[in-house]
């Protein structure tokens, strides 16, 4: 019932949305299915030539799945492993599952396991770096890859069958000894900053994330998320270390499936891993969940949307949870599948949506999300709302119909076999039950426990376990197209912020003694450039450089011509191979021009422009003659400046000259950045550089040679500000 | 050389295990044809218990008629109500009431077709009248019957697609419901109804909401194909234009599915735990009773020549995205796996040339993907490029970048090693791809269809060994050209210029 909006689904862009939900809606049913008929009931008088009726058909009894044998050993170094056969096709895969996940970042560097997870893979082993290892594997059409995620850790592999010894040497060496090499920790840094970016340009992921957010708490690891500062302060030694705590035998399962001899592939492992002799202390349990209150609707604003896109719900439970078979009863039929209450009711009655759908989310060793989600067109947001908090009351007042009872353990039961429909699903559930710590029957357990399930107890669960007055409602739209607006729901309503914070380099804490060695620091700077006086008798400059970017950073050469008028106008014009970019700002507002057309300077854009003009050449100098500004000190020869909008910027000096030898910030999206100065020569009485190497995320990133510096032209502001037409 | 020589042995071992699998896999398949022209390809996969089903139409949204686009969509949608049989508690009673919901239509837009000299309240009037025998239709309406039946017995992956040049409705059963999906099915074209007909064309509008004017993807792609191509159908995007559907009627509807669901028209794929011959006898039984039908007619628009380069741009308040396509010719056509190989190159995996230079190396994207057969691949269509800038670049680099690739792709002979790179990845796709019932079902009829044989999946390896360095070049030089490119982009919007 859907179309493709075709092919082209971006990976970069999936980091930005919330991973994929296990969705339990179906998840079990029988080795010897459930086959009883259903009961007769009337039916409609069928025409002529419509051949039989459906309730009339016999089914035989469903032949009994066949378990595949899954053999089990602990190799000597104590890494556990599961073999499987399967010789239909001629492929080798495996997957080491390891005890380990983001739930384990440190607050102040979320994104440690994901990053650890994504560099593991790509930044190669010792013999071969990540480059040469993906030659390699897509030479000969093998992949190995790694990731972690909340609860675990992965690293995979498939080849086939004639490739699979030597991409399992890969495969040991990456797990038990990845390098880590710093060129592709850049670029994993690059792409989560881009994930960061885009994560409001899609409204589903921002109601999904928000929802989340909201009910976990954005204070623990459940709800809280990565932002640029997280980055920044992310080093390799942090990626070595994490792989360190969590990457050694006995923290590692390791289940091999495909065209092999069980016996010869376990003689293989225990060869293969026998020098992998790491140890390291048990890791300790995830942390607990606990509940804030967040109760209420929450609403983000998204002004290029036609469709509200919705979350409703609060915290669910775990898996072993006694009542879990009953729950997932309760919420199929409350919004399973296309039977289910809220699609009727929402989508085929209202017409109001196209998704719509509920679930009781549970994980195995926390409480997950109960949740319901969709979207609706803008104009009936607060009706769809209101539709359904009366089914989630409807279901917990009055008894489900025996009908409804019947389709929902039924399709659980009749689906059962499903879980057995291919091979590798019974050693995948064999590991992730043992990972956990859940019986090897846990599948079976539950379809027992929902072929149990009576219409009593689907009431009791839906009393005792959905609660109207906790519900959290996430709404991501247009609040000015909703024909009656959330208020009219009775509770409160609350404004989510999607501004997306900037990376903060936080000021060192400024004593006394660091004050006044910052002011000395300063004076003597200021001494060095050519004299306070001086300084400050520059009214206007321009500064015509050229801009060599790094083969790296995309070889490009610009032209730059940036021309200053106290108190703090700024323009820029930047020549590209494809044409002009100018833009102008006053410290307050700007615009931006370039070959589409003219747009004011919004967002980082102004934030940039605004940090150019702080840290200007002659101005920051002077900056203890700013009663914005704080100057102290870091070091013997480091000035760190700060102002009262959160910027900040740190000036070392040369310790012979005094000269400023490099500036490091944190700019925007682009993460930190250092300046190098060299070569200077005097324009209007002050030193200035001709010489500028620009280093972003620890690599060189551009060349930049001064051609030109003219002092006090006399600039005009009205010519300054003047937008090209 | 030892390196070298080690791969290409490697290569031919993966070359010999993609021929054995033709000819094992070759013995799973049945296939036959009904006297009503209703296609079936039958693959025995028996070690589990279970069964997928796909029905592929060779109709979808580039058969839409102008004025009525989303109607192949909207039919789709209706093919999940039920049946005489299915889904209503009185037929007899549902039918008369569904008549009236058609009068009533009639004549509220016999009025409205009068425009401004139609009658305002007379207008209201039978719009009141219409929305009362909508209602009273909906008296006999058993919801969500015909999906409810499937997931009871134990149906999972139930759903349906509607793209420009097919349409497939699929899902799973335990193989001892065979039959059932044999009478579910064929009762959906045998004799399809067309209820709550104006509910469901609010949610297909719904659909377009989500899909494409709330999705910036959705919105630059759909810039993209309607500036593409100037008059083919394949500038249509497959959700239909927005005040189009919500003036779709059930007529309209009918008369699609009586022009465009024609058995000979249609392809079945079984694949699982089922045997050829029962699944035969349930084809005579279940889909003999379909009235054969002349083939739906040929679409005539031939999109003209192109003659220069086209630039199409959208403001949005999501950061940038980048489209870049070069018009190139059917999937018929001798070039198509140079294509194919072309994407290889450029975009697959970590060794892709764009990813290497763009993503990898110079930073300035998050990724590149590349689509070579675009929208689709029956007439004359794209070889299409998405660009997502990374932070703090802008599509112009990118697009300068992007060139760069393009213009050595077009200069310099492709590597031995990066050649025969591509062509591995391709045999072992194809192996992995053998893995799934359900992707067998919905890949099988597509070969069928485009090519007259589902072997194409196989034999297809072989043509693509054929393909040299010099093809690379050639190909690359003759369609990458400013001739036939369309750029789209989406970026922050700007005034307009003074």
């Amino acid at each position: 019932m859907r179309f493709p909006v075709y092919l082209l689904i971006v990976a970069a862009l999936a980091l930005a949305q919330t991973p994929p939900r296990p969705s339990p809606a179906r998840r079990a049913a029988s080795p010897t299915p459930v086959d009883a008929p259903p009961p007769k009931r009337p039916r409609a008088p069928a025409p002529a030539a419509a051949g039989p009726h459906w309730r009339d058909l016999q089914f035989p009894a469903l032949r009994p799945v066949t378990l595949p044998k899954v053999e089990t050993a602990t190799l000597p170094n104590g890494m556990r492993i599961y073999l499987l056969e399967d010789r239909e096709l001629p492929l080798v895969n495996g997957v080491a599952l390891i005890r380990t996940g983001n739930l384990f970042d440190p607050p102040d560097k979320i994104g440690l396991a994901t990053l650890t997870g994504m560099v593991l893979r790509t930044g190669g082993t010792r013999d071969s770096d990540g480059d040469a290892l993906d030659e390699q594997l897509e030479g000969v059409a093998a992949s190995i890859e790694s990731g972690i995620g909340e609860t675990s850790g992965t690293v995979s592999f498939s080849a086939l069958r004639a490739d699979a010894e030597m991409v399992m040497r890969t495969f040991r060496d990456l797990l038990a000894a990845p390098e880590f090499r710093e060129d592709k920790l850049t670029l994993a840094k690059t792409q989560l900053r881009g994930a960061i970016a885009r994560r409001n340009d899609e409204p589903e992921g921002i109601a999904a994330r928000e929802f989340a957010s909201l009910v976990y708490g954005r204070d623990n690891p459940y709800g809280w998320r990565m932002e640029y500062e997280h980055l920044e302060r992310i080093t390799r030694a942090d990626l070595v270390a994490f792989h360190q705590r969590y990457f050694f035998p006995e923290n590692v399962r390791l289940a091999v499936y495909g065209d092999f001899s069980a016996p010869e592939m376990k003689a293989a492992l225990e060869k293969l891993f026998a020098g992998w002799t790491a140890k390291g202390a048990p890791v300790p349990a995830f942390p607990p969940v606990r509940t804030p209150a967040a109760a209420g609707v929450h609403l983000a604003v998204k002004h290029d949307v036609t469709q509200t896109f919705f979350e409703i719900g609060h915290l669910g439970g775990q898996l072993d949870d006694p009542d879990f078979a009953a729950l997932q009863v309760m919420v199929d039929i409350l919004g399973g599948g296309f039977s289910s209450r809220l699609f009727r009711r929402i989508r085929t009655a209202l017409g109001a949506a196209y998704a719509v759908s509920a679930a009781w989310d549970a994980d195995y060793r926390h409480p997950g999300l109960f949740r319901i989600s969709g979207s609706t067109k803008s104009a009936s947001t607060t009706d769809t709302f209101r539709a359904i908090e009366e089914e989630i009351e409807k279901i917990r007042q009055s008894p489900v119909t025996d009908e409804e009872l019947r389709t929902a353990k039924e399709s659980v039961l009749n689906s059962f076999v499903f879980n057995f429909d291919t091979r590798r699903k019974t050693i995948g559930r064999m590991l992730t039950y043992d990972y956990f710590g859940y019986p090897a029957d846990f599948i079976f357990q539950y379809q027992k426990a929902v072929a149990a399930v009576s219409k009593a107890d689907v009431q009791r669960v839906a009393q005792e376990r959905l609660k109207p007055a906790q519900l959290v409602f996430v709404a991501v739209g247009r609040p000015a197209d909703f024909v009656r607006p959330l208020e009219a729901l009775n509770r409160p309503v609350k404004t989510i912020d999607l501004t997306i914070p900037e990376p903060k380099q936080t000021a060192a804490a400024a004593d006394d003694a660091s004050l006044a060695l910052g002011r000395k620091l300063l004076a003597r700077l200021q001494q060095a450039l050519g004299g306070a006086e001086a300084l400050a008798a520059v009214k206007d400059w321009t500064e015509t450089a050229e801009f060599r970017f790094a083969p790296e950073a995309g070889g490009l050469q610009v032209t730059q011509v940036d021309r200053w008028l106290a108190p703090s106008h700024f323009r820029q014009e930047l020549v590209f191979p494809f044409g002009k970019v100018q833009s102008y700002c006053d410290g307050e507002v700007g615009w931006l021009h370039t070959p589409q057309g003219s747009a004011p300077l919004l967002g980082e854009q102004l934030k940039q422009a605004q940090d150019e003009i702080f840290r200007a050449y002659f101005w920051l100098p002077l900056s203890d003659r700013r009663e914005d500004r704080q100057v102290n000190a870091v070091d013997e020869s480091t000035l760190e400046i700060s102002d009262r909008a959160g910027r900040v910027a740190r000036l070392k000096l040369d310790p012979k000259t005094g000269l400023p030898a490099s500036l490091a910030y944190v700019s925007g999206s682009a993460g930190s950045v250092e300046e190098r100065y060299a070569a200077f020569e005097p324009a209007g009485g002050i030193l200035y550089p001709r010489q500028i190497t620009i280093v972003r995320g620890g690599g060189r990133f551009a060349d930049v040679t001064v051609k030109a510096v003219t002092v006090n032209s006399g600039i005009q502001l009205e010519e300054l500000k003047r937008r090209p037409i | 050389m030892a390196a070298r020589k080690s791969v290409s042995l490697l290569l031919a071992l993966a070359s010999l295990a993609a021929a054995q699998s033709l000819s094992q896999f070759e013995k799973k398949v049945t296939e036959f044809t009904l006297a009503n022209g209703l296609h079936f390809l039958v693959v025995t996969r028996p070690e589990q218990p279970v069964v997928s089903f796909n029905t592929h139409v060779s109709a979808g949204s580039l058969h839409d008629p102008a004025g009525r686009t989303g109607l192949a969509h909207m039919f789709e949608h209706l093919a999940f109500k039920g049946t005489p049989s299915i889904g209503t508690t009185n037929w007899a009673e549902e039918q008369k009431a569904l008549a009236a919901v058609q009068q009533a239509y009639d004549a509220w837009d016999t009025e409205r077709r009068k425009g401004v000299k139609a009658e305002r309240a007379r207008l209201d009037s039978l719009q009141v009248q219409l929305q009362s025998a909508i209602d009273k239709a909906n008296l006999f309406v058993e919801p969500n019957e015909f999906p409810r039946i499937i997931e009871e017995n134990g149906g999972v992956g139930l759903n349906a697609t509607t793209g420009l040049e097919a349409t497939n409705y699929f899902y799973n059963l335990p193989s001892n419901r065979l039959e059932l999906w044999f009478l579910l099915e064929s009762q959906r074209f045998v004799r399809p109804v067309f209820r709550e007909f104006f509910k469901e064309r609010d949610v297909v509008r719904e659909e377009r909401r989500q899909r494409v004017e709330s999705n910036p993807q959705g919105k630059l792609q759909e810039a993209l194909l309607t500036t593409a191509f100037a008059a083919h159908p394949y500038r249509q995007m497959p959700g239909g234009w927005a005040s189009d559907i919500e003036n779709l009627t059930p007529a309209d509807a009918e008369e699609f599915f009586r022009t465009y669901y024609v058995p000979a028209n249609m392809t079945v794929c079984i694949v699982g735990d089922v045997a050829p011959t029962e699944v035969r006898r349930l084809a005579e039984k279940y889909f003999g009773v379909l009235p054969a039908r002349p083939l739906p007619p040929l679409v005539r628009t031939v999109e003209p020549p192109q003659e220069g380069p086209k630039r199409i741009q959208i403001y949005s308040q999501a950061q940038p995205l980048m489209f870049l396509a070069y018009k190139r010719p059917d999937q018929t056509h001798a070039d198509d796996l140079v294509f194919d190989v072309i994407s290889l190159i450029l975009s697959s995996g970590r060794t892709g040339t764009l990813y290497k230079t763009l993503v990898r190396d110079k930073k300035t994207a998050l990724a590149v993907v590349s689509a070579p057969t675009f929208p689709g691949g029956r007439y004359p269509c794209l070889f299409a490029f998405l660009m997502v800038p990374a932070p703090g670049h802008s599509v112009e680099e990118n697009e300068a970048l992007f060139y760069q690739v393009i213009e050595e792709l077009k200069t310099r002979p492709v590597d031995e090693a990066t050649l025969q790179r591509v062509k591995a990845k391709a045999r072992a796709s194809l192996i992995r791809e053998l893995d799934s019932n359900a992707g067998l079902a919905r890949l099988l009829p597509i070969y069928h269809t485009a090519y007259g044989s589902w072997k194409k999946m196989f034999t297809v390896l072989g043509e693509l060994e054929k393909v040299s360095a010099k093809d690379v070049l050639r190909v690359a030089a003759q369609y990458f050209t400013d001739e036939g490119k369309t750029v789209a982009w989406l970026t922050a919007k700007a005034e307009g210029k003074q």
